[in-house]
């Protein structure tokens, strides 16, 4: 349960709330590299913290992320030409670069200067593993670029996707480090995935569906780790990482890939969903690709020419009543990706936290509500910058371990909970 | 699906959720192990709760050897230093949390843990100063901690416990 004041501050990311001057704190995912592909493509609209803007690519591989609205009547720049270096708005011809600064006013001479006095919003915007990352901060305080492992590894090593999620980015975050629904909403996946199953993990899973939860303060965020008997006394740790604000990486399988999720506000109730899939040492094979475009392990099919999930509340996210009798599909939803995203949307678009009833085992959603209300209010009261935005603790991994029984976890998995160019993750 | 009168919820719709009381208060016990523990347990129970009590185990740290017989009754005590019987405490819990020290005896866990096991009562253990720990003393806190918590939470910071506590409707 969380009071109303506290739920209105931590999904409230708006510009001027609390929880939206955090965000900008941070590089976060705007766009796929894919969405602008060429120099002088046409330009992309985006929503991120309640603020509209438009992404562009120019004459010279530029990348710019500015406010959508012409300066003068307030046209959308959505309708703008991308030419020689800038997007002119077809209204009247006022042009703007990839800083926002309008370089041409065709109606007002050269000399008069007009054209140095207007300048749009505009944020930095850089390409890094397939992703175009903002930073919406103030400039003087804008940090290193991020160093997340996914988007350091070479391109075949990776894949990456996006979907719109119709609720607020917390709920839908809450439910990435919510260890304890696995074994009931995903049962019927982990041996029909073709990207999770085989792994030997998966058998520990199956054998104990009453796994014990160690919630450690990490460095950035949260460890969270669940515990099942393996053999001989020992126990099988599965390790999900949570790095304030929204990042969070799932325990491997195996030699699957790796894969994890930002949770991203276009406003408060609407969030991106970012999944990433990608393995420290090898390529991606065709296999899994195909797989991961076919939206299955954390993607989804979409609808045609959108990134809205195929399956979405329009059609009641496909449910299948035969498939959910059957025990095929616990929720009677397809696919990983959706069945989180349909029950956390069924929520409401901002879930009321003063109603919910949380037991113990929601202690990693508990200690995460915890920390971001604590790093909050020492960023805002006393500008102490929040865990996060350190590079260090963006190069972190999940993972999976056998490990004896009085071991830490943190300690006894101490290295593979850190991401090192060229190891093999520690998976099981 | 047509003879619904709702379908998924939207803003607008969210606004109809039924505004009535959806539980009754739960009782949670609320055990430190050790002394420091239990200062942090006596600075708890300066605030309201809904169904919270709290409780001090750290005068019985030490476990009874195996077979040697012992009385569950007085084994516990509240923070006015009142005996309690341990299973009356725990047959009236929903939640049992013990608070522990990183490197001080928490054998007391078992005593605890046992009577939750035998009631089928639900129990969570909190580290605190977990922080500065070394791996060792923190190592020896979890050896007597997990065979009996079925959540365990090591955090930095002390204040957390209040805020799960109050997350829980404690």
């Amino acid at each position: 349960m969380l009071r109303k004041e506290q739920n209105d501050l931590l999904t409230q990311t708006g510009p001027g709330t609390p929880m939206g001057q955090m965000f900008r704190c941070y590089w976060m995912p705007a766009l796929l590299a894919d969405e602008l592909p060429e120099n002088d493509c046409p330009p992309v609209r985006v929503k991120l913290l309640s603020e509209r803007l438009l992404a562009f690519r120019d004459s010279n591989g530029r990348y710019g992320l500015i406010d959508e609205f012409c300066a003068h009547r307030g046209v959308s720049l959505w309708f703008g030409r991308n030419e020689e270096c800038g997007l002119r708005c077809p209204y009247h011809g006022w042009k703007y670069d990839v800083t926002g600064q309008c370089v041409d006013v065709p109606s007002e001479p050269d000399e008069s200067g007009f054209k140095d006095k207007i300048k749009l919003k505009s944020y930095s915007l850089v390409e890094r593993g397939g992703v175009l990352w903002t930073y919406m901060g103030p400039p003087d305080k804008q940090p290193p670029l991020p160093e997340w492992e996914f988007a350091t590894v070479p391109a075949q090593h990776n894949f990456v996707s996006k979907r719109v999620q119709e609720s607020n980015w917390l709920q839908a975050m809450e439910g990435g480090i919510d260890s304890s629904h696995v074994s009931f909403l995903h049962r019927g996946d982990l041996q029909s995935d073709p990207l999770f199953k085989g792994a030997k993990g998966n058998q520990y899973n199956l054998n104990d569906a009453r796994p014990v939860f160690e919630v450690v303060e990490s460095p950035g965020g949260l460890y969270i780790g669940a515990r099942r008997n393996a053999e001989n006394g020992h126990y099988y740790w599965r390790i999900t990482q949570w790095v304030m604000p929204s990042f969070t990486m799932i325990a491997p399988r195996g030699n699957h890939s790796v894969h994890g999720h930002f949770w991203i506000p276009i406003d408060d109730q609407n969030c991106w969903t970012w999944s990433f899939d990608y393995h420290p040492v090898r390529t991606l094979t065709t296999a899994e690709v195909a797989a991961m475009r076919d939206g299955k392990g954390i993607h989804v099919k979409y609808v045609s020419g959108s990134y809205r999930p195929l399956a979405n509340k329009d059609n009641d996210y496909l449910m299948d009543r035969a498939a959910q009798k059957a025990g095929k599909y616990f929720s009677g939803i397809e696919g990983i990706a959706m069945q989180d995203a349909s029950l956390q949307e069924s929520m409401g678009p901002i879930v009321d936290r003063t109603k919910e009833n949380l037991v113990s085992t929601d202690n990693g959603i508990i200690m995460a509500r915890h920390r971001l209300l604590r790093s909050v209010k020492a960023f805002i009261d006393k500008g102490v910058l929040p865990p996060g935005v350190d590079p260090v603790h963006q190069r972190v991994r999940s993972v999976a371990i056998v490990l004896p029984p009085d071991v830490p976890y943190k300690d006894g998995a101490k290295e593979a909970l850190i991401a090192r160019p060229g190891v093999a993750p520690a998976s099981v | 699906m047509k003879s619904e009168s709702a379908r998924v919820t939207t803003a607008e719709e969210a606004r109809f959720r039924v505004s009535y009381p959806n539980s009754t208060p739960r009782a949670v016990k609320v055990i430190a192990l050790d002394r420091k523990a239990e200062a942090v347990v006596k600075r708890l129970l300066q605030l309201p709760w809904n169904g919270a009590s709290f409780f001090t185990a750290s005068a019985f740290a030490a476990a009874p050897d195996q077979g040697a017989s012992f009385s569950m009754t007085g084994w516990l005590a509240d923070l006015a230093g009142l005996a309690k019987n341990l299973l009356d405490e725990v047959d009236t819990a929903d939640l049992v949390v013990m608070v522990a020290t990183a490197g001080e005896n928490a054998q007391a866990a078992s005593i605890i843990g046992e009577a939750c096991s035998l009631k089928r009562v639900m129990t969570t253990a909190l580290i605190v100063g977990g922080a500065n720990a070394s791996d060792e003393v923190l190592s020896k806190t979890l050896s007597h901690l997990r065979p009996w918590a079925l959540m365990l939470v090591i955090a930095n910071a002390d204040d957390y416990i209040e805020d799960m506590l109050i997350a829980l409707r404690a």
